[in-house]
């Protein structure tokens, strides 16, 4: 009896013992600022931690594999791959703000400002080759590029708007083309509502990003929010045209012709129960939508028996009276300006961003398009991804609005949202937009 | 008493002692555990929000004291939604608006509902362990699934529209996406999540309850009901505290359904927006920790007089 109460207290007291020595394990380990170069090799290893988000499994394995090519080529550098699955940037902020961020990692455009103006990236140009730099298409370097000139990222991949159509919805409403300009847009998508019972286009309720091509094809000024008088953008006329059109394509296309009892022409993903626009257009509840090359891997994925060429085609994002504009979305492989290897870093970035890297991680897996020239053609490109390439535009803006570009494309579409919900009016909803961008700026 | 009597007294007292102080030690060991966990991750957090607050940062660069100005962007926010401002011009008055009618509903929703489900899980009725089970199986399962699943469940041609013909026709909202319903339909998942748990609290505090009590009623002549409401619900009372006081720190956070079923901004007319999602957006989309942290304080306050108010008016030590 004696005994096993000695040995009960010894227990819980070894127990409570190995709970200690554990928690100051974790602790310790936790705090390392980064794995320890080995001392029993000969040649001295360098660490590089890499972070990015990851687009599936497949995207994974394939870094995984590239990085392994790239630690064969290059033994003495070894690579820590970090898959951060939700809320990437604001994980990577988070990390900067406890010293521990990674090397290298992935760097959205919107984002790009806040990160070159506080100074937290490593200016790729002045470590890797003008003739490297060169590869790159030019619009596509811009967000990366700081104040001073240099190029503090280089795009891993890009993508971009462009019109999916729904062919045998537009057989039935004996329509024979895609719509080339705005006004088509809405006439088509008004047809094939009365004639099939489906709504003819599907958008977002907001969506600044969205509606910015409307905007700059009408001829407004290009975008950029840095200071309360940049406000003045939305008195442009053809801002003001634009927006009302574009709002109005909800009212008029949902609102009102449900109340006339009729099919409405626009609807939103979620009015015809899917997640996005994607869902809407995969599901064929809608015969059209303006979306981008991201679009094109998940319809093959889910749903394999609605076929490109077939069931569905591209063209481009409908035109304006002055121009024809698309929209383009891009990530950078940034490095941290405070790595302490960035030769190593460099060499890595070179290395999945070269035409290997690009033919190996973009090209075959088809989920975006590569962001050096010269790849067009490659016989592994996908065909609809090729064919969104041979498109022509006047402009091809980057989705970026100034420094505070998420804030200011959260709250701008929120605005547009509420106005499309028939909440304030269209003027209300313009006045409300340049509120917000002089407040934004005005604090500082 | 001889002597060896007292000597062996003695000697049991002071083993008696050592061993209590022994117990003490293995005590503290076992607790410092907790503790350690509870300095670095709840008061060493809650203490650099608390001086985060003062400051104007953005991750990256380093830290301006900035003294009360990000209070300032609090009152200004209540000030402007006060005066009328839309929903998005006053995002804070807005959670706050919102999270203050959520609370309304759901707490004593839930702690009513938790106190029906108890009464009947107590019954000595057959196949009781399954309902038991069933009411507590809410409890058990991830905010964010449930959430996804009442997204389907309260969709316009969805199931709940489609029980609702047979009880109100002609009644078919679009819950999700029309703001006069979108906290309302948040508040019912809440409700169905909570008060599951909380039933196995009243459970137990009935458990307890004497039957003599209960037996004396009947013979005076008490049905069902009266006992409930005469015996029951004032023996429960410093239980119903206690759930009320967990259910009003659960409400006035109130973070992930809002997030999943009305999304980052709030849903149509900010319907569901929150404090708590405020305070992220503030935190990592409008780049403001300053801010948040500010917001986070104010939220803290809520939450911190509304209970004391509560427990203070109603004195009952609580189990």
């Amino acid at each position: 009896m004696k005994y096993s109460k000695a040995l009960e207290k010894t227990t819980s007291l070894v127990i409570a013992l190995i709970l200690i020595i554990a928690i100051i394990a974790v602790a310790w380990f936790a705090m390392r600022p980064a794995a320890p170069p080995p001392t029993t090799t000969v040649v001295e290893k360098v660490y590089i931690r890499f972070a990015g988000w990851s687009a599936g499994e497949t995207e994974m394995k394939n870094y995984e594999k590239i990085i392994k090519m790239f630690e064969e080529k290059y033994p003495d550098i070894a690579v820590k791959y970090e898959v951060i699955t939700q809320m990437f940037h604001e994980n990577i902020l988070a990390s900067f703000g406890a010293g521990v961020a990674p090397d290298v990692f992935y760097l959205d455009s919107a984002w790009a400002p806040i990160f070159t103006e506080k100074g937290a990236l490593y200016p790729v140009s002045d470590i890797v080759s003008q003739d490297f730099i060169n590869q790159f298409y030019d619009f596509l370097l811009e967000p990366f590029r700081g104040p001073d000139g240099k190029i503090y990222g280089l795009p891993k991949d890009w993508s971009m708007l462009m019109l999916f159509y729904n062919k045998k919805l537009f057989e039935q409403a004996g329509l024979t083309k895609p719509p080339d300009t705005w006004e088509e847009l809405e006439e088509y998508a008004k047809i094939i509502a009365d004639k099939t019972g489906k709504p003819g286009l599907a958008i977002y309720l907001g969506g600044f990003n969205r509606y910015m091509p409307v905007a700059l094809s009408y001829g407004a000024p290009k975008p950029w929010f840095d200071d309360p008088g940049d406000a003045s953008w939305f008195d442009d006329p053809a801002v003001e045209k634009t927006m009302e059109w574009y709002i109005n394509l909800y009212l008029k296309g949902k609102i009102e012709r449900e109340k006339q009892g009729l099919t409405p022409y626009v609807v939103s993903p979620q009015d015809v129960g899917a997640g996005w626009l994607g869902d809407a257009f995969g599901k064929q509840e809608v015969a059209m939508v303006i979306s981008g090359n991201w679009m094109i891997p998940f319809l093959a994925d889910q749903f394999p028996d609605f076929k490109f060429g077939e069931d569905w085609d591209i063209a481009p994002v409908p035109r304006g009276p002055e121009k024809r504009v698309t929209m383009a979305y891009t990530v950078a492989l940034a490095i941290n300006a405070k790595t302490e290897n960035p030769d190593a870093a460099a060499k890595f970035v070179e290395f999945i961003l070269g035409p290997e890297g690009q033919k190996e991680l973009v090209v075959k897996m088809g989920h975006t398009l590569p962001s050096i020239k010269g790849l067009e053609n490659d016989p592994n490109m996908w065909p609809q991804h090729k064919k969104s390439l041979s498109f022509k535009y006047d402009i091809v803006q980057i989705f970026l609005w100034g420094p505070k570009s998420g804030e200011l494309e959260g709250k701008i579409s929120d605005i547009m949202a509420s106005a499309m919900r028939e909440e304030i009016s269209i003027d209300e909803a313009l006045n409300a937009m340049k509120q917000t961008v002089e407040e934004m700026f005005r604090g500082g | 008493m001889s002597k060896s009597h007292l000597f062996l007294s003695q000697k049991m007292k002071s083993l008696l002692e050592k061993r209590k102080s022994r117990e003490a030690l293995e005590a503290l060991i076992l607790i410092s555990v907790v503790t350690c966990l509870n300095m670095v991750f709840g008061y060493f957090a809650a203490a650099f929000a608390f001086y985060l607050s003062f400051f104007k940062w953005d991750y990256i660069g380093p830290m301006e004291f900035v003294g009360l100005k990000n209070f300032m962007v609090i009152f200004k926010d209540l000030w402007r939604g006060i005066s009328g401002a839309y929903f998005f011009q006053a995002p804070f008055y807005t959670g706050l608006k919102n999270i203050l009618l959520y609370t309304a509903i759901v707490v004593p929703t839930q702690t009513i509902l938790a106190m029906i489900l108890a009464a009947f899980a107590n019954q000595k009725i057959k196949g009781v362990q399954f309902y038991k089970v069933s009411y507590f199986l809410p409890a058990v399962t991830s905010p964010v699934i449930i959430a996804l699943i009442f997204i389907w469940l309260f969709m316009k041609q969805g199931y709940i529209n489609y029980m609702l013909q047979f009880v109100a026709p002609g009644f078919a909202p679009d819950w999700i996406n029309d703001k006069s319903y979108l906290l309302y339909a948040i508040a019912l998942v809440a409700i169905w999540g909570t008060s599951g748990h909380f039933m196995v609290s009243f459970l137990a505090a009935m458990q307890s309850i004497p039957r003599d009590i209960y037996e004396a009623a009947m013979l005076e002549g008490a049905g069902p009901i009266r006992r409930f409401i005469y015996i029951t619900v004032p023996m429960l009372k410093p239980m119903i505290v206690y759930v009320v006081v967990l259910g009003l720190i659960g409400a006035l956070q109130m973070f992930d359904l809002a997030w999943v079923m009305a999304g980052s901004n709030g849903g149509p007319g900010g319907a569901g927006y929150t404090m708590a999602l405020d305070i992220y957006n503030e935190a990592f989309i409008n780049l403001r920790p300053g801010v948040a942290a500010a917001k986070s304080i104010f939220l803290f306050a809520l939450i911190f007089s509304v209970t004391y108010v509560f427990q203070k008016k109603y004195k009952v030590m609580v189990r």
